[in-house]
């Protein structure tokens, strides 16, 4: 490295899977383990290890945050301060085939309308939408877009649990009504993640689909897809009923945070601030396809040239962006909503029972956790 | 008759015996202190406890009892016990008798038996997650071979999704481990079998006694034994089940095929709450123990009253 000459990085293979690379996380970190200085973390894993102690705040560093967009920092924040600054951002599109629909749908309600009259066609797709809705993280990345649309919320700016407002019943009902009223969704949506749907897209199969940016690459691949140059993206729409809706991406991606542990915390942060500089987004985008996630770059000519899709599209996913809670116990929160909106999805409850017991067993686990306590201490440092 | 001094002798040598032989198994003793009791016993040291990895802010408290209190009123938990009782229940009666039968089989003196026997062991060599797999892409998806089979012969109208209803999800999660676990209960039951003095069948054929008599009196009540160490053997592996269902269903839809031990494993593994998933460890190895203890004592009287 040519910008800090004494620094000298070395890497460190951790496994692919996020669960697994979690749980080799916290076992490190309950060791107080030093190395790596440098953590990769998913999006929802911060505030778990900010609140833990097992990361660094970096605002004594002076991170110009307000360069980044709002809502990767929002997600990166806890207790007021800043612990990770945001790597690459991922969001959930709304992928489209743009020789069945018109054009970008206004609202869900107009996607569904598209959706069926595409099924519709003589030769027509077999599915209307596709998504992931098996019982894993997936489905509360699309639950998280779903609600948005309707003006809803899991946790609100106080605190408190309003998953089972009536904005956020709207929504679920709106998702099973895919499946079993308008039935632009198959039902084999329930058991599947990012891949099933891709290859069902690709291969022609559906007039729509949820997925994550990566998916762009192997459906415009003319090797592999039937449908390259025949699709495009946008971000998720809102609904059209719901006055307080906006369209919403579920925000993914990574970020880069200091291990409380190491020994090098300064020579840390250069990296950090490296990685995390306009010129080495655009080489991530060019070399793997990653968004950057500071905005000036969006007006920038050479990640026009680096990106697969057009980017004002990319821009506006990235600006409907939405973080998922934002809190410590985020993980055993989202197991909770996994099982309750899987139940209600294959319809072994009712979408208003479903979230009613959802809220119940996530307010025990803000007891339990004294979660309570800490949210309401966070609130008097910020 | 013993003079005291020769049987104070006697005592001490005795003594010195039961001394040396402490001794010599010491070394298998500590070894099985180090690799047994000794985890137990720090798992139940754990469940007394409260650990969340994932919340070093809320310490490491002792909390008595309280994280079994929770067990106990955790409606997840008497679900998945039931789902387990369910489980076993089901897959080993239908492995007892299509093993029976296939046994019996075996037993007979037919051209290619040591083949025959070898064949059948095909599905129980194969490990349980790579099975589990196969079965799991045979009902995946509504183009699956299940489905296909189904339609053709006219049994389903049409293609179904079998991993989004309880009943449905449970008919791979079954057919799987009584596919690959009836092999393993048939050769079980055919040492069994082979165990049965054929003079047996031989009076009873000279009495008049037909096939049916002689599977009833003789047979099943001389294959009790085997039987028993079967049924030992099964319920504990049922009561453990994981990897297949794991794999097939992962415990869905929502919760509704989810075993002890995959519940046990999210608290954790996923959740990393040590203490809470200590005590379900704990309660996990208490039902099994017991059981182990329960047939081992049936089994005990049994062998007893073979041998009068």
């Amino acid at each position: 490295m040519v910008l800090n000459p004494g620094i000298r990085v070395e890497l460190q293979r951790t496994p692919d899977d996020a669960n697994q690379r979690h749980q080799l996380y916290v076992q490190w970190l309950n060791a107080r383990v030093g190395n790596p200085s440098i953590l990769q973390l998913d999006v929802i894993w911060t505030p778990e290890f900010a609140a833990a102690g097992w990361v660094l705040p970096l605002t004594p560093y002076g991170p110009a945050s307000s360069e980044f967009f709002p809502a990767t920092i929002e997600a990166n924040t806890w207790a007021g301060k800043l612990y990770a600054l945001p790597w690459f951002a991922d969001v959930g599109l709304l992928y489209r085939r743009t020789d069945l629909v018109p054009r970008e749908p206004k609202t869900l309600e107009e996607m569904v309308g598209y959706a069926r009259a595409a099924m519709s066609r003589p030769g027509g797709p077999h599915y209307g939408i596709v998504l992931q809705a098996a019982r894993y993280e997936g489905l509360i990345t699309g639950f998280v877009e779903y609600l948005g649309a309707f003006g809803g919320r899991i946790i609100d700016e106080k605190g408190e649990v309003v998953v089972n407002r009536p904005e956020a019943v709207r929504a679920l009902e709106f998702m099973r009504d895919e499946l079993y009223g308008s039935r632009v969704a198959p039902l084999d949506v329930l058991t599947w993640h990012e891949e099933e749907a891709r290859y069902a897209f690709q291969n022609g199969n559906a007039a729509f689909m949820r997925n994550w940016p990566y998916a762009v690459a192997a459906i415009s691949d003319t090797a592999q897809s039937k449908v390259a140059g025949k699709f495009a993206v946008s971000p998720m729409p809102k609904s059209g009923a719901a006055p307080n809706g906006h369209s919403t991406a579920a925000l993914g991606g990574a970020q880069l945070a200091i291990n409380a542990y190491t020994e090098s915390p300064d020579a840390a942060y250069k990296l950090i601030a490296y990685l995390t500089a306009p010129e080495q987004m655009l080489e991530r985008a060019r070399a793997v396809g990653q968004y950057p996630t500071r905005r000036a770059l969006y007006d920038d000519a050479r990640l026009k040239s680096a990106i697969a899709i057009p980017l004002d599209d990319a821009r506006r996913a990235i600006e409907s962006a939405t973080p998922r809670p934002v809190t410590p116990i985020y993980t055993e929160l989202s197991e909770i909503l996994q099982i309750e909106l899987h139940r209600a999805l294959v319809r072994q409850a009712e979408p208003q029972d479903a979230l009613n017991s959802a809220a119940a067993r996530i307010n025990a686990l803000i007891e339990r956790t004294g979660m309570r306590k800490l949210m309401s201490g966070s609130a008097h440092t910020e | 008759m013993t003079s005291p001094a020769l049987r104070t002798r006697k005592i001490s040598r005795l003594g010195h015996e039961a001394r040396l032989g402490w001794t010599l198994v010491a070394p298998a003793l500590s070894v099985i202190a180090l690799i047994a009791i000794f985890p137990l016993g720090w798992t139940v040291w754990e469940s007394l406890h409260l650990h969340e990895l994932r919340m070093p802010w809320l310490g490491q408290p002792f909390v008595g009892l309280a994280n079994y209190v929770e067990i106990a009123r955790d409606p997840r938990f008497w679900a998945a016990l039931g789902h387990t009782v369910f489980f076993t229940v089901v897959s080993i009666s239908l492995e007892l008798l299509i093993g029976l039968f296939l046994a019996l089989a075996m037993n007979r003196v037919f051209r290619g038996r040591g083949f025959v026997r070898a064949a059948v062991l095909v599905p129980w060599a194969i490990p349980t997650v790579v099975a589990a797999l196969l079965w799991r892409f045979i009902f995946e998806s509504q183009g699956g071979i299940a489905n296909a089979l189904l339609v053709d012969a006219g049994i389903l109208n049409q293609p179904i999704v079998w991993f989004i209803k309880t009943a449905t999800a449970w008919v791979p999660v079954i057919l799987a481990d009584v596919w690959k676990t009836t092999p393993f209960v048939a050769l079980l039951l055919l040492a069994g079998l082979q165990n049965i003095d054929l003079s047996l069948y031989e009076a009873a054929a000279v009495d008049g006694a037909n096939a049916w008599w002689q599977l009833r009196h003789i047979t099943l009540p001389l294959l009790k034994p085997a039987i028993l160490v079967t049924l030992i053997f099964r319920t504990l592996d049922g009561f453990r089940v994981f990897d297949l269902i794991y794999v097939l269903t992962g415990g869905g839809p929502g919760t509704s095929t989810e075993p002890v031990a995959l519940y046990t494993f999210n608290a954790l593994l996923q959740n990393l709450r040590f203490g809470y998933g200590s005590a379900l460890s704990v309660v996990i190895f208490s039902i099994t123990f017991g059981l182990a203890l329960l047939y081992v004592k049936g089994l005990g009287v049994r062998l007893g009253g073979d041998e009068s």
